[in-house]
């Protein structure tokens, strides 16, 4: 019986060291990952904040205007090309010219509208 | 049968005690040596621990590194968003000299890759005991590689943060510059620093650039970057020595636009004790010329002595003791406020601060802050030049803004005082709203005589000295300013210093600009004419054409049709009616 209890207590340091060992080498491998994690995403940073910075250099006032001055038929914004919302003129009420149209015809009723193949309604597309 | 049973039972417990004792109680001095094994191994076990903890660890020395790399600084950002200086990772060599197996070697190798390295310098470096030492500062992409495939022992490299202003000249003089270690020389950046961001690397806490706060500043760049064309463009027009612009927003006291000319590249900075390269609005002191004007009449008027109907003699010359002062656009007669303000007349300006006296006029400029010196954010002013001995010849010439050197940004400020309704504040380089600016705001003068001088400066920009600057939408008002300079103690009537201050729109008013101009010369088509108006005025016109889209300034083509209502419960109410023709040129 105490044989037994010994040869389990064996195993069981046995199983337990091999555990601690599993353990231990999972962690290292995590903590591995972790850092090369922090690593790539700092290099990203690093890469993110150099794009920043080219995009702001790309987009510097001097350079745009030196590019729209070359290659834009573009002139300066002048104070008459600006209209407040207000100067708009009124929407005009909706007509129904369509209708309209179609009353001055005095197609209105069923029974008058001539067969499709009679009258072509609207004129062919001119070819683009 | 019993007696072999037992015997046999004894015989077994006998073989389980043989199993189980562990015999100890017989073999103390065997126990005894094999402790005092053990107690030796873990001794020396201990002693060893005691001499690799007092050991220099490799990785210390890396950590000292740490301390003097350039550190991360914030972003600066202007008022939209944009970035103005950000900082880049580049690559530092190092070497850590005790460490170096072969030294000639290694200098042979590290010039090799890096040849505008002095050989000799690197030597003596690489000699030292030092535990330490910068082979050499941010090393292209291309360097590094081929320092780290030359795999010396003892050299290293470690990544650095460099600053990049991606603008250039653009707002450099409000952003300043750093040194290679990345710590601020000037401008706003040696203000972050005094902000306690150098404290705390000097702590040895290294921030991370997301541990740090992006600074927004108070300038657009693109407005920046319009002001600098226009008045570059001004600048080579009038081959005009010098000149610096501005706009500030009147109700916050902020600065949005600043540009100084000749200006540098804050990527290449340039030499610190160079003058040619001074922010002329902030630490250049200039004898204001008629701008300061608008200063003495709304002392006058805030007084309640003078009103805008109050006539001032203007007939020939005013003369103190030997001194004589002319009117430049004279009329020789007597002349109401608001002709004293449209002719620029120095004669009705010296008169009516003589009806204040020497001592009020002082307290007021005095209260306007035009006495002391004016700190902003920037590290770099300018204490005002003012006379030692002020007499009576003093306010008068003052008056009208000869004999008292202010910096132009401090002009701004009292101006932009007598425009949003008399709240005096100090200019600031970062963002700042409406209400925070009213709560270190002084109330200096009444609203009323705020409102005075913004008529007053619209009527000079309808019929005065400065139609020049009438762009048409923006309801401008402005006052011109042509000092003499002073050349070997007299005023010299060829080499001017001019000034332009405007405001848009005058009813309610939001930007002051102030343009600068040292030393233009006539042209032809100003008819050889120098004075403010020709030059600093027609800079200031492009500047708020060019610039009022961008701030988003709505123009309005009807005129507003009440623009002072308290001019008309004074009984002004003239003042609300557009004014034609007449007057200045």
């Amino acid at each position: 019986m105490l044989r037994f209890l010994n040869v389990v207590a064996i195993l069981a340091l046995i199983g337990s060291g091999f555990y601690a060992y599993s353990i231990k080498y999972q962690t290292m491998l995590r903590a591995e990952q972790i850092n090369k994690m922090k690593r790539e995403a700092k290099s990203e940073r690093d890469a993110i904040a150099v794009l920043r910075a080219e995009w702001a250099f790309m987009t510097r006032p001097e350079r745009v205007q030196e590019l729209a001055d070359k290659y834009l038929d573009l002139k300066p914004l002048a104070v008459t090309q600006i209209a407040s919302a207000q100067s708009l003129p009124e929407k005009p009420e909706r007509i129904d010219s369509i209708g309209r149209k179609l009353d001055a015809l005095g197609l209105g009723g069923a029974a008058t509208t001539p067969a499709a193949s009679e009258a072509p309604t609207t004129p062919k597309g001119k070819t683009r | 049968m019993t007696t072999a049973g037992a015997e046999r039972a004894k015989k077994s417990r006998h073989g389980l005690d043989g199993l189980l004792s562990t015999s100890l109680g017989k073999t103390g001095t065997r126990m005894r040596i094999v402790a005092a094994g053990f107690f030796c191994l873990y001794l020396g076990i201990g002693a060893r621990l005691v001499v690799i903890g007092f050991k220099p660890d490799p990785t210390t020395m890396r950590r000292a590194s740490g301390e003097t790399i350039a550190a991360s600084r914030p972003d600066v950002l202007d008022r939209n968003g944009e970035i103005l200086a950000t900082d880049v990772k580049t690559m530092s060599v190092f070497a850590e000299p005790r460490r170096l197996i072969d030294k000639d070697e290694a200098t042979e190798l590290l010039t090799a890759v890096l040849p505008n390295l002095d050989a000799r310098d690197l030597r003596e470096k690489l000699a030292s005991k030092k535990g330490f030492v910068w082979v050499k500062r941010e090393v292209t992409p291309k360097q590094r590689d081929e320092v780290f495939h030359l795999g010396l022992p003892g050299v290293g490299l470690v990544p650095e943060n460099k600053r990049v202003y991606p603008n250039g000249p653009a707002a450099a003089h409000v952003l300043g510059y750093v040194n290679i270690d990345n710590a601020g020389i000037a401008g706003i950046e040696k203000y972050i620093d005094g902000q306690g961001l150098a404290d705390l690397h000097d702590a040895g806490f290294s921030l991370t650039p997301e541990e740090l706060k992006p600074i927004a500043l108070s300038v657009d760049i693109k407005a920046t970057h319009a002001v600098r064309d226009e008045l570059e463009k001004g600048i080579v027009h009038f081959k005009a020595k010098a000149g610096a612009a501005a706009i500030v927003d009147v109700n916050t006291g902020e600065v949005i636009a600043l540009a100084s000319l000749p200006d540098y590249d804050p990527n290449k900075p340039p030499d610190m004790h160079d003058l040619t390269y001074i922010n002329r609005m902030n630490v250049g002191v200039y004898e204001m010329g008629s701008t300061f004007k608008a200063l003495t009449i709304a002392m006058a008027l805030d007084s309640g002595k003078v009103n805008l109907a109050s006539r001032l003699d203007a007939r020939g010359t005013l003369s103190f003791g030997r001194f004589r002062i002319h009117d430049y656009h004279a009329q020789n007669r007597a002349l109401t406020v608001p002709e004293v303000f449209t002719y620029s007349s120095n004669i009705g300006t010296a008169r009516m601060a003589l009806g204040q006296g020497v001592e009020r006029h002082k307290a007021f400029l005095r209260k306007m802050g035009q006495l002391t010196r004016m700190r902003t954010e920037l590290p770099e002013s300018a204490e005002p030049i003012v006379p030692k001995n002020w007499g009576e010849l003093n306010t008068m010439t003052i008056a009208f803004g000869h004999g008292l050197a202010v910096a132009p940004l401090q002009a701004m400020m009292a101006v932009s005082a007598l425009m949003n309704g008399g709240y005096l504040m100090t200019p600031t380089f970062l963002k700042r709203s409406e209400e925070e600016a009213r709560k270190t705001a002084v109330q200096v003068v009444k609203p009323e005589t705020s409102e005075m001088m913004r008529y007053l400066m619209r009527l000079n920009a309808e019929i005065g000295t400065a139609k020049k600057v009438n762009v048409n939408g923006y309801y401008v008002g402005g006052k011109t300013g042509t000092a003499e300079k002073v050349i070997g103690g007299h005023y010299s009537k060829t080499r001017l210093f001019t000034t332009f201050m405007a405001v848009a729109p005058s009813d309610k008013p939001k930007y002051l600009i102030l343009t600068i101009m040292d030393e233009p010369q006539g042209l032809p088509e100003t008819g050889g004419y120098a004075t403010a108006a020709y030059n600093s005025g027609h800079v200031t016109a492009q500047i708020i054409e060019r610039v009022g889209p961008l701030l988003g300034l709505p123009p309005r083509f009807e005129l507003p049709t009440q623009p002072f209502p308290l001019l008309a419960k004074l009984g002004f109410g003239l003042a609300n009616i557009p004014a034609h023709g007449g007057g200045g040129h």
